[in-house]
Order: structure tokens, then C-alpha cells, then sequence
């Protein structure tokens, strides 16, 4: 921990270093060919490791987690923290922070200024993942990340104690408002740089006591600490957490997540690149990448095996921390036995190596794509952290009402420049929303 | 490559069901309940619904105004044995999975790697899939021993 003083004298030391780093190299293809990661003040470096200290003060083990260094600041002031292993989340968009409140075990401490409503009450979010919830207040805060600051963005300050978590929210998933613990973070944070502007978007603009009203009740107001003190209430998209890159004042188009190959065996650590912007430098240019636009859900369509059937609701996703796909039983590979919940991690006796294709939402461009599946039971074995051969199941019905989705996790980004586009954005590859390779 | 099964979809006889909302009182279960428990899934989702019957099934299918579809798998005899649903955000699993929503939690506390996967379970008692990302998710689930034994389980979509 630094103090307030220590922190301004070192974000004023990282403002020059910043600064000083505007160089540029074009470092667009860096993570295939292991020629120098990319600098300027649009870079910052991503780190795969086992992931923050937890409270025993060894790493929390987490496998492909791709973590940067964030600053945060109270708005318009030098009161700045930054904070170590914040996830790089492709998959969804705003800044989530893990409180250091005791209970949630995260880093942050400063205090920030709350959200409030045009009634005085303090806005809170109940924002959703894959089986879980992140439950906590929304406040404001100067982003900096690198060189680049997304100024006064609303933020989701995670597991403060100043309001229970409403009923409506326990009922979509589990509770993920801690850094360690079955359904901990293990990170102490989420950095959502994905293909929206805002997390909810106009939805969540609308009045929720409107009959018909499509707000999907992510966001609440609170009057009181009481249970049944935070009701659900509509946010104007200008309000809501908002992807900070969208934010920047330059650079704001988009990222490219950098990492490069790493051994088929793992590697207990691998280090690349988070960099923003899409063509607004030398060194973020699309090069040889491919554009796949996606729909207004950020999907695309996934062919598999080869270009055979159609997976529609595919997307890539930093956030995933492995290739994550159909079913053992439409697939054929084995799932792991053994228990330790891996068993719905695929386990085939030797490494596979496999063909897909991932297709534009509205039918161009068709992408070829090779990737591999090892045995997940060897690779959790191997203490590890970064593995680019890591799968398992996802939702394998194959039928048009509910659809199988590929999940193109972190194993993906290894040895790839994988490019995010926002929605709205002006490219050089045309508008988001889009994904590239 | 693909299991599917011999009953298909387009075999399907929909009909709109002109419902009314049944009542505001605390909502029951819908999963392992009876049919009137879709009722009650309808007014809190404040969804509309649509009624297919099949030959050993009927599924009720509610449209919430947030646009996620949920259909509900319910037998002859008008027990709800399977849920899915798809749409940019999750409904309330609580109300969903009514007595089975415990054995979901557990399931997700139980998987390797935290949360940041998607979810395949299965038990005895509850088979449960969830996948997607914010804006689109997607899931089903249902209870084993409560799937008629005509039904494949992939017609749970």
C-alpha cells in the first residue's frame, strides 16, 4: 500500500514515463513473430500469471488470465491508486474494481465520488457474467490505463458494504463479489475493453416501471442501507458504465490484445501487450488481420469441424479462460475425470489439433482458424498459467432455438493480434463492432 | 456429428394461448413444479406466451419485453421438467429453477477455474448449461428423472 502522497508522486513519475514513451514501432504483428512488443503512450503491458496475491500471500492460481496495471483516480485530482492484475475483458465493456473492504479482498481503497441520481441516491449495479453476478456502487473516476485516461467514466466499485445485495440480484447467478472464495474474481478487477460503449446500453435508459419497458433491471437506486432500499431504476446511456476506452480522447476506437506463442506444454508466465486505438498510430494498424463484423450481441457465426455445421452466438473473449465449445458428446473428445471440477474440461489422450472457420454475423467474411485441445488434467497438473491448449464443454445442444455458441477464450489471443472494435467507431477496417485476426 | 433427435421442431402444432396474468402473489417454482407455475414465471417476467404442443410434451415459450425467450418443458401430466433460455440478460434463475437453484449454485462454486468459463453440469438430479457474455447469454436445464422417457434430452433447447 502507498500512501496518498507516494501514490501522486508515482503517478506523476508514470505521467512522464508516459509521456516520454510516444515512440512508436509498428508493432501491429509483434505477438507472431516475437520481434519487440510494440511502446508508446497507447501500450501497456499485459502479464499472464497466476494472478494477485490472496489472503494466505500466495498467487490465487488463476489460468489464462491476462492482467494489467490501472490507475484510478478521483476526478480532476493527482489522488490516484493504481491497481495490479486487473483482468482483460474482451467480453464485456466498463471498469469493475474489487473493494479493499475486508470482505472483498480487493485493492481499492481510495474513496470515489459516488453516482448519484437527479433524487440524491446513490446508484448501484448488479451486472452479469457467465454464471454470476458483481453487485456495488457506481462511482466516478479519472481511467488511466498506460498513457491513455478516460476522465470522471462511471465505474462499478464491487463488494462495498454500503448496500445488500437486492433480491432481484441474487437470482441470476452466483455472488462473485470476492477476490478468492469458490466464486471469487481472482483478479481485482475487470477491465471490460469489449465491443460496446456503455455495459447495458439504451435498455437500461428506459423507465423499468413502464409497462413493456425492456430495461433488464441491471442498475438501482438506493435510498437506504435497509433491505429493499435499492429499487430498480433506469440510467441515461451518457451515465452508465461505459468501456473507457470509448472514453479516451485518443486512441478510443478500439484495442489489440498481443500475446505471443507460448509452448504447447504452458508456461508459468507470458507477457504481451494491451494497446489502443485501431490505426490511429503506426503501431496498431490492422496489417494482415482480417475483419468479422458481428451483431448487435457481439457475436458471430463459428463452422465446425472444418466449415461444417454452423455455430451462430460464437465470440472471442479475453475474459474465457479456454476454448470452450459444444458438448463431449457431439464432439467425441473425453471430458477429464478425476473431480476437482474439471470434469467438464476436455481431456483427450493426446493433443488434438482442430479446424473451424469463424464467419461475419452477416455471412462474410469466412475466417479459417486451427487450434488445439491438450489434456486439461495435464495442464492443471504442470502449475502452469498461461496454456493455449486449454477447452472444455459449453452448452452443446446444436439446435436453431437455443444455439451453440464457440467461446474463443484467451488460449485464442495466444500467438495472435486479436483486434476489438466498438461499436460506432470510424476504423480503417470500417466501423465496430468488430473483431479482427 | 450432431445428435439430434427424431422429434423436430417443425413437427410442432403452435397455438397462442390468449392468457391473462394469474395473480401477484409470491411466485412459485417453475422447474420440478406444476403448470400453473408458468403462470407465474409469465407475471414476473412480465412476458408474453405462447404455447406449442408436441406429442409427449408442450412447451411454453415467454417473450420478456428485455428480449430474452424462455421456453419451459412441461409433460403430459403437467409437470415442468426442462427451462432454457436465451437473450442479452439472464432471467431470474431463483424464480426459474425454483428447489433447483441451490444445486445450480453448487455447480457453479464447483468449477476448477472460478468463474470464468461457461457452465456444464450434470448430477442426478439437475443438468444445467450456461454459456454467452453480457448481452448474450444463454442456458438451459432440467431434471433427469423428470424428462419423459420418449423425450431425447437435446429436444431441451
Amino acid at each position: 500500500m502507498t500512501s496518498p502522497r507516494e501514490r501522486r508522486v508515482l503517478t506523476a513519475v508514470l505521467s512522464i514515463i508516459a509521456v516520454a514513451g510516444c515512440g512508436g514501432s509498428d508493432g501491429a504483428n509483434a505477438g507472431n513473430n516475437g520481434i519487440a512488443p510494440p511502446d508508446g503512450a497507447n501500450v501497456v503491458p499485459i502479464v499472464v500469471d497466476s494472478g494477485p496475491r490472496g489472503a494466505n500471500g500466495a498467487p490465487v492460481g488463476y489460468v489464462n488470465g491476462a492482467f494489467v496495471t490501472i490507475t484510478v483516480c478521483i476526478p480532476g485530482t493527482a489522488n490516484c491508486q493504481a491497481i495490479d492484475h486487473v483482468l482483460v475483458d474482451t467480453g464485456s465493456s466498463g471498469l469493475r474494481l474489487l473493494a479493499n473492504d475486508g470482505r472483498a479482498g480487493g485493492e481499492l481503497s481510495l474513496q470515489l465520488p459516488p453516482l448519484q441520481d437527479v433524487g440524491k441516491n446513490a446508484v448501484a449495479e448488479c451486472f452479469q457474467f457467465v454464471d454470476g453476478f458483481t453487485w456495488g456502487q457506481v462511482q466516478l473516476a479519472d481511467v488511466r490505463v498506460g498513457g491513455e485516461m478516460a476522465s470522471g467514466i462511471a465505474i462499478q466499485v464491487i463488494g462495498e458494504a454500503a448496500y445488500p445485495v437486492p433480491g432481484q440480484c441474487l437470482g441470476v447467478g452466483n455472488d462473485e463479489d470476492t477476490l478468492e472464495g469458490a466464486s471469487g474474481l481472482l483478479a481485482n478487477g475487470i477491465l471490460g475493453v469489449g465491443l460496446f460503449v456503455q455495459d447495458c446500453g439504451p435498455a437500461c435508459a428506459t423507465d423499468p416501471a413502464v409497462a413493456g419497458s425492456g430495461n433488464p433491471g441491471l442498475y438501482f437506486a438506493c435510498s437506504s442501507s435497509a433491505s429493499g432500499g435499492c429499487v430498480e431504476t433506469s440510467l441515461p446511456t451518457a451515465a452508465q458504465v461505459s468501456n473507457p476506452v470509448s472514453r479516451f480522447a485518443t486512441d478510443d476506437n478500439g484495442v489489440i490484445v498481443e500475446l505471443p506463442p507460448v509452448l504447447a506444454a504452458g508456461a508459468a508466465t507470458a507477457s504481451g501487450s494491451l494497446v489502443f486505438g485501431i490505426g490511429t498510430r503506426s503501431n496498431n494498424g490492422l496489417g494482415n488481420a482480417v475483419v468479422i463484423p458481428v451483431d448487435d450481441r457481439g457475436t458471430f457465426t463459428t463452422l465446425f469441424p472444418g466449415q461444417g455445421t454452423r455455430y451462430p452466438v460464437s465470440f472471442i473473449d479475453s475474459g474465457s479462460n479456454g476454448i470452450y465449445f459444444l458438448s463431449s458428446a457431439v464432439t467425441g473428445i473425453p471430458t477429464c475425470t478425476g473431480g476437482s471440477g474439471i470434469d467438464s474440461f476436455y481431456c483427450p489422450p493426446s493433443p488434438l489439433t482442430l479446424s473451424a472457420a469463424n464467419q461475419g454475423a452477416a455471412g462474410t467474411p469466412t475466417v479459417p482458424v486451427t487450434f488445439s485441445i491438450a489434456n486439461a488434467k495435464a495442464l492443471f497438473d504442470s502449475n502452469g498459467a498461461a496454456f493455449s491448449n486449454l477447452g472444455g464443454q459449453s452448452v452443446g445442444s446444436s439446435s436453431a432455438h437455443l444455439p451453440a455458441a464457440f467461446d474463443w477464450g484467451l488460449p485464442f489471443f495466444f500467438g495472435r493480434n486479436v483486434f476489438t472494435a466498438i461499436e460506432g467507431a470510424a476504423t480503417p477496417g470500417g466501423a465496430g463492432p468488430y473483431v479482427a485476426y | 456429428m450432431t445428435t439430434r433427435s427424431a422429434i423436430r421442431l417443425c413437427a410442432w402444432l403452435p397455438a397462442l394461448v390468449l392468457a391473462t396474468v394469474a395473480s401477484s402473489t409470491p411466485a412459485l417454482a417453475a422447474l420440478g413444479g406444476d403448470v400453473s407455475s408458468v403462470q407465474k414465471d409469465r407475471a414476473r417476467f412480465k412476458a408474453s406466451l405462447q404455447l406449442s404442443p408436441t406429442a409427449h410434451y408442450s412447451v411454453h415459450e415467454l417473450r420478456a419485453p428485455t428480449g430474452t425467450l424462455i421456453r419451459e418443458y412441461v409433460t403430459g401430466n403437467g409437470r415442468v421438467f426442462g427451462v432454457t433460455w436465451q437473450g442479452p440478460w439472464r432471467p431470474d434463475l431463483r424464480q426459474l429453477l425454483g428447489p433447483y437453484f441451490a444445486d445450480f449454485q453448487q455447480a457453479a462454486n464447483a468449477k476448477r477455474t472460478g468463474r470464468n468459463g461457461p457452465l456444464s453440469s450434470r448430477s442426478s438430479r439437475l443438468v444445467i448449461e450456461m454459456s454467452g457474455h453480457p448481452r448474450a447469454f444463454q442456458g438451459r436445464a432440467y431434471v433427469p428423472e423428470l424428462v419423459p422417457a420418449e423425450v431425447a434430452e437435446d429436444e431441451i433447447q
